[in-house]
């Protein structure tokens, strides 16, 4: 009976095993492309810098109104209605340049203690991709 | 005794495995992949930088001043505002104080000011300033990075009376490429 010559058998599974890491290289490498290429533009097209701005420029003027209101009279009318003016700038300058839907509601008294008071107010940003909902909450002492 | 008759043979076959590696590790690393994603980068970097330009115009020095931006807008000084935001993009020689130019003008930019007419309930738009070389020349695509400025009042001409003479925020809208 002829006996199996099983010379060189280490060889042959040691370049299966290198063939079969290469082919695995190549896939990694041919999906490289596609998903830099999703991964790049979900960076660019969240609107991170919109909304930090938003936030900003409505939380500045919010503390301004916020610090105007008297237990009487409330807010000051000229800042409330500045602030309605305000308001009614960002949404349409928003609408026109960025195609984003804002939103900022009045602020409203939602806690009173002696000595402070909680003003709670949201902001809203939608581009149709990103949609971004804040409550923001403001304590002021009285 | 061991047999030593196969021990070229083996020595041969491992030579061959190592030869393979060395050549793939060769053609692995001699290739570069460019990925398309890879153009998104510098476009990512120039936007943030703009951002980052013109949120630090907008920021006044003291709480309940006016911050430089405000002030570039009521007195529609484009000068002023040429030298402050490429001054903030990292071209040194436009400060204020500027001695000599050290850095190539590669970046150009266009802005905009947007404001918000309160009778007729619409945007409209006056061209503010442009970068200096002022051709309208690139080979890289422009990104645009915006700032809501507070504004005290209606800016100076122009565009003058155009613009409403109220307390209101407007949108600073730069135009940014290399070119």
């Amino acid at each position: 009976m002829a006996r199996m010559n099983e010379d060189g058998q280490w060889i042959v599974l040691m370049g299966f095993i290198v063939s079969a890491g290469i082919f695995f290289l190549a896939l990694i490498i041919s999906q490289s492309t596609l998903v830099g290429q999703t991964t790049a533009e979900a960076v660019i097209e969240f609107p991170k810098t919109e909304i930090q701005d938003l936030k900003t420029e409505v939380s500045y003027q919010t503390t301004v109104l916020i610090n105007s209101y008297d237990e009487l009279t409330g807010f000051d009318p000229n800042l409330l209605s500045y602030y309605n003016n305000y308001i009614a700038d960002i949404k349409a300058l928003t609408m026109a340049r960025q195609n984003a839907v804002v939103d900022v509601t009045l602020p409203a008294e939602i806690y009173s203690t002696t000595y402070d008071r909680t003003w709670l107010h949201r902001i809203h940003y939608n581009n149709g991709i990103t949609d971004y909902n804040q409550n923001e909450t403001v304590t002021v002492l009285k | 005794m061991v047999d030593d008759a196969a021990q070229l043979y083996t020595i041969e076959g491992v030579a061959a495995g190592v030869i393979m590696l060395f050549t793939a590790f060769v053609v692995l690393s001699t290739t570069t992949i460019y990925a398309p994603g890879d153009t998104h980068l510098s476009e990512m970097q120039l936007e943030q930088m703009a951002y980052d330009a013109l949120a630090m115009m907008d920021t006044p020095d003291s709480y309940g001043a006016e911050s430089d931006l405000t002030h570039y807008i009521m007195t529609n000084n484009a000068t002023y505002f040429n030298a402050g935001f490429l001054k903030y993009m990292g071209h040194s020689g436009y400060g204020l104080e500027a001695a000599a130019e050290m850095f190539p003008d590669e970046i150009q930019y266009s802005a905009t000011v947007y404001y918000r007419d309160s009778g007729s309930g619409t945007v409209e738009s006056y061209p503010f300033a442009q970068s200096a070389r002022g051709e309208i020349l690139g080979h890289e695509p422009a990104v645009t990075a915006t700032q809501l400025v507070y504004i005290p009042g209606r800016p100076g001409s122009p565009p003058g009376n155009v613009v409403d003479n109220r307390q209101q925020i407007v949108l600073m809208e730069v135009l940014v490429w290399r070119g």
